[in-house]
């Protein structure tokens, strides 16, 4: 892919930025400067602005002749970049689009990165996101390992003796299902599920391992608790409110247009 | 076109009406090592999984290569929460991990991002046309940025790096910032009991393309770690890094360890007879060294560095992961002969370390083994069917990603199948904090998988006999021996391991578990013997004289599917070593195989219907394996 030099200059970047701003200022009643309009003003702000530009790439302060030159600069890169507005040449340019997006995404959001909720709010969003995080329910239950499940139905007809041996907790208590899953697989924790908590041997279950029988004394839901999981909650609502805030600002500007696809 | 430009000023307004900011309150609990804040078991009682190498958007590279996920992304992904991955798709890990460090690198933290990000006139006002050339190239597209990056790597190979990304003091600034938000991030999202978080970050000393890299890796919260910065790699030696090491354990209590990786791509340097100058190796510098590298990573993306087929030419099971691995260093830019290969792998490290400590006293090169998966997509994924790639440009996005040709820079000898999909590390620990995770890599009470999560226990001792297993064999094994990690005196009688490998519980079955022997002989000369010791089906695979009847192999090729008709859920022995001499000074590791599966090339090319090549075909299927760390066996003084 090929690109017009111009859409490396620092000035379209920069003035994409400036544009904002300017516009801004304009809808909100300020100082109105149109990019689309014919006149531009290098005013005192404006040349204070490229010398300090200047300064913090130099390391030094620029001359008379530097400020004049940047000035010029300015004023030529303020005439071209719009002219290219105006021909419409940041259309169609994929680097410039995707720029531009992504600058307008880290805008919405880079606030709520280090934004710090209140506890109330904090509050708030456990209480409407509360099934996310009582998701869990603890159990306890004893388990034995059989090679194959006919030596599994066999233990359950003529009364428990012992399973085959594998090192495996033959009992686990109040385990949270993340633990049990990290021990005995996904499709034993499915299985376990469906176990009654009467205290009674079961099965045989299925798992990775081969073949099991297991009797649930307990099961518990765990009752989240804030002050617990507070630091949790506080990063995930920061990641939903980044979501949240992108969503809503793309939201904003959504509304003004009218889509129309062809299927 | 006023109309674009008042709507796009709207969501301006609308980012801006934003509460305002202060730093994030963490309770002390959190920003320190853990210690005391959850009930411990008595023994280790599970591994706790992880990843201690990952690289987020703060990578140099990782930047470049196109990942545009941070730090936080990568913690929530790693904790099981779904994360928008950068090409777009939705990703989860099935099953979380229990830790993570992230090791961006410290060379250039965040600098290709903040070079990305400047406008252009800065980077021409440095003068450098490379950085402006790299520049350039980034912001064309994802192409040049990852053949701009692919110069950078060779360009830090040869010490030709731009002023503006090497120069440490020019840095500074933008690492300080970096780092402390860093830290601040990690103790939020370091839960003791449930996920932990660790700080750390890579150091990648590389002369001439010979990679030497170590993952830094902090026992400590932001209280301790924000004491000090990342220490640069490109223009330091090994024993600086160290010297940085001690120096922040004097001055703030806290404890850190390094992990040497990728000495496959070394060129012999990684595990060297002698010091860096070619001189003899003083007591002074082995000390230095085994107390600052107290684990090695043993496999990951960039190949497997257990051992080579030449080096251990008697080991049928040798040569895993090493394809295109053993052509030349990092970037390809000097070609492997086999004079180097002993310096490149961790077996013959092992060996050299036993003659190095009869020399000297001290053994440099007593290291525990774990995986990890060097991934730069910011997501530690290590399984074959969930393969995201070893960067961005390789999400699952690429469908031809296995044939193509992947070298950096020259795009000529490494294809895209010679990667691996990466390893775990698993540490034996009392609970899951900071401490006790880490010091369980101090006492190298750790082992590594190529991704799998088989539990494998191994105790050293010499009064071990079958009938432990009936009763409570773990405590027995604390009690009376020593675990993975420990070290024996030799006690005038053989020496016994009691070991167990349990299946990964939504995985392949175990088709044998070996334990490889490396000792010193009469003679002085080293020795190595790999020891079938446990396998499926004993009854009907019997051990000839050309060794052990193959597992058998249930894969279809043509849909990467497998059956675990074949192969064992557990494989345990207490296995006494049957070639022991008094005197000898030895290691024993063990090492346990899979029977075969799918590669994440086979499931490519189930998934996109692409037929790989010849090669790439030939290798679709392999034994994963797991490695644990050794027992070291020590004459008595």
């Amino acid at each position: 892919m090929t690109l017009p030099g111009w859409t490396r200059e620092p000035l379209v970047h920069f003035l994409v930025g400036g544009a904002l701003l300017f516009v801004l200022f304009a809808w909100t009643g300020g100082n109105a400067v149109d990019p689309s309009s014919r006149l531009i003003a290098v005013d005192r702000a404006q040349q204070a602005q490229l010398a300090l530009q200047f300064e913090r790439t130099m390391s030094r302060p620029p001359t008379d002749a530097e400020i004049d030159a940047a000035i010029a600069q300015f004023v030529r890169d303020e005439v071209l970049y719009r002219e290219a507005l105006r021909l419409g040449l940041d259309r169609g340019d994929a680097v410039v689009r995707r720029r531009l997006v992504a600058k307008m995404d880290m805008t919405a959001s880079a606030a709520a990165e280090t934004a710090v909720p209140e506890e109330p709010t904090l509050r708030a969003y456990f209480k409407e996101n509360r099934a996310r995080y009582s998701g869990a329910t603890s159990v306890s239950f004893d388990q034995l390992y059989f090679k194959s499940e006919a030596a599994a139905r066999r233990a359950l007809a003529t009364g428990v003796v012992a399973g085959d041996p594998i090192s495996l907790p033959a009992r686990m208590e109040a385990a949270a299902p993340g633990e049990i899953e990290a021990r005995f697989g996904e499709t034993f924790t499915r299985a376990l599920a469906g176990i009654a908590a009467n205290g009674e041997w079961a099965g045989p279950i299925r798992s990775g391992f081969g073949w099991h029988i297991a009797r649930v004394s307990a099961r518990e839901g765990v009752e989240p608790d804030f002050e617990t999981l507070a630091p949790r909650i506080a990063n995930d609502w920061r990641s939903a409110q980044i979501a949240e805030r992108k969503r809503r600002a793309y939201q904003v500007l959504r509304e003004g247009y009218r889509v129309e696809i062809d299927r | 076109m006023t109309r674009v430009w008042s709507r796009l000023a709207l969501a301006g307004a609308a980012a801006l009406m934003v509460a305002g900011c202060e730093s994030a309150p963490v309770d002390d609990a959190k920003s320190g090592d853990g210690e005391g804040t959850i009930e411990l078991a008595e023994f280790p009682d599970r591994p706790y999984w992880g990843d201690t190498h990952l690289h987020t958007d703060n990578s140099v590279d990782a930047f470049g290569f196109g990942v545009r996920l941070g730090p936080e992304e990568a913690l929530r992904f790693a904790r099981g929460e779904e994360v928008t991955a950068t090409t777009g798709a939705q990703a989860k890990l099935a099953r979380p991990l229990d830790f993570l460090v992230i090791a961006d690198h410290s060379d250039g933290l965040g600098a290709t991002r903040r070079l990305y990000d400047a406008p252009r006139l800065r980077v021409v006002a440095q003068g450098d046309d490379t950085l402006l050339r790299w520049y350039d190239m980034m912001h064309e597209s994802p192409e040049q940025s990852q053949l701009a990056i692919a110069e950078l790597i060779t360009a830090a190979a040869n010490d030709e790096l731009p002023a503006a990304l090497a120069d440490p003091e020019r840095q500074k600034e933008a690492t300080t910032e970096i780092w402390g938000a860093q830290l601040d991030l990690l103790d939020r999202y370091n839960e003791p009991g449930t996920f932990t978080a660790f700080a750390g970050f890579e150091w990648t000393l590389m002369p001439d393309g010979n990679n030497l890299h170590r993952v830094v890796m902090f026992r400590d919260g932001s209280a301790r770690t924000r004491q000090v910065l990342p220490f640069p790699g490109l223009s330091t030696t090994a024993e600086q890094l160290w010297d940085y090491m001690v120096a922040y354990e004097e001055s703030t209590g806290g404890k850190v360890l390094a992990i040497p990786h990728n000495s496959n791509l070394s060129n012999g340097l990684m595990f060297e007879l002698t010091m860096p100058d070619g001189s003899p190796m003083t007591a002074e510098y082995a000390a230095k060294r085994a107390a600052a590298e107290p684990v090695v990573e043993v496999t990951q993306i960039k190949g497997d560095s257990e051992t080579h087929p030449f080096l251990s030419p008697n080991d049928e099971m040798a040569g895993f992961g090493v394809k295109g691995w053993e052509l030349g260093n990092l970037p390809l830019t000097a070609k492997t002969d086999d004079s180097m290969l002993a310096g490149n792998y961790i077996r013959e490290a092992l060996k050299r370390g036993l003659s190095l400590e009869q020399q000297l006293g001290v053994n440099p090169y007593a290291f525990g083994m774990i995986g990890s998966t060097d991934s730069h997509t910011a997501l530690a994924t290590g399984d074959e069917d969930n393969f995201w790639g070893k960067h961005t440009g390789n999400e699952q996005a690429n469908t031809e990603r296995a044939n193509q040709a992947q070298n950096l820079g020259t795009r000529e000898g490494r294809f895209g199948w010679h990667y691996l999909a990466g390893g775990y590390a698993a540490a034996w620990a009392r609970g899951n904090t900071r401490a006790e995770i880490f010091d369980a890599f101090q006492r190298r009470e750790v082992y590594a998988t190529t991704g799998p999560r088989m539990s494998v226990r191994v105790f050293g001792g010499f009064d071990f006999e079958e009938a432990d297993w009936d009763n409570d064999w773990v405590r027995k094994g604390y009690t009376s021996g020593v675990p993975m990690g420990g070290e024996l005196t030799d006690s005038g009688e053989a020496p016994r391991f009691m070991i167990s490998a349990l299946k990964d519980p939504d995985g392949a079955n175990l088709d044998r578990v070996q334990v490889v022997k490396g000792w010193i002989d009469a003679s002085g000369e080293l020795q190595e013997q790999v020891y079938d010791v446990a396998w499926s089906d004993p009854e009907e695979r019997l051990m000839t004289g050309d060794g052990l009847f193959p597992v058998g192999d249930t894969v279809n090729r043509e849909d990467a599917t497998y059956t675990n008709d074949i192969g064992a859920a557990e494989l345990r022995t207490v296995w006494t070593d049957p070639d022991y001499e008094e005197g000898q000074r030895a290691f024993y590791y063990v090492r346990v195989i899979e029977i075969p599966t799918p590669r994440w090339t086979l499931f490519d090319a189930a998934r996109f219907g692409i037929t790989l090549s010849e090669d790439a075909m030939a290798n679709a299927v392999a034994q994963e394996r797991a490695y644990t760390s050794p027992i070291w066996l020590k004459p008595r003084a």
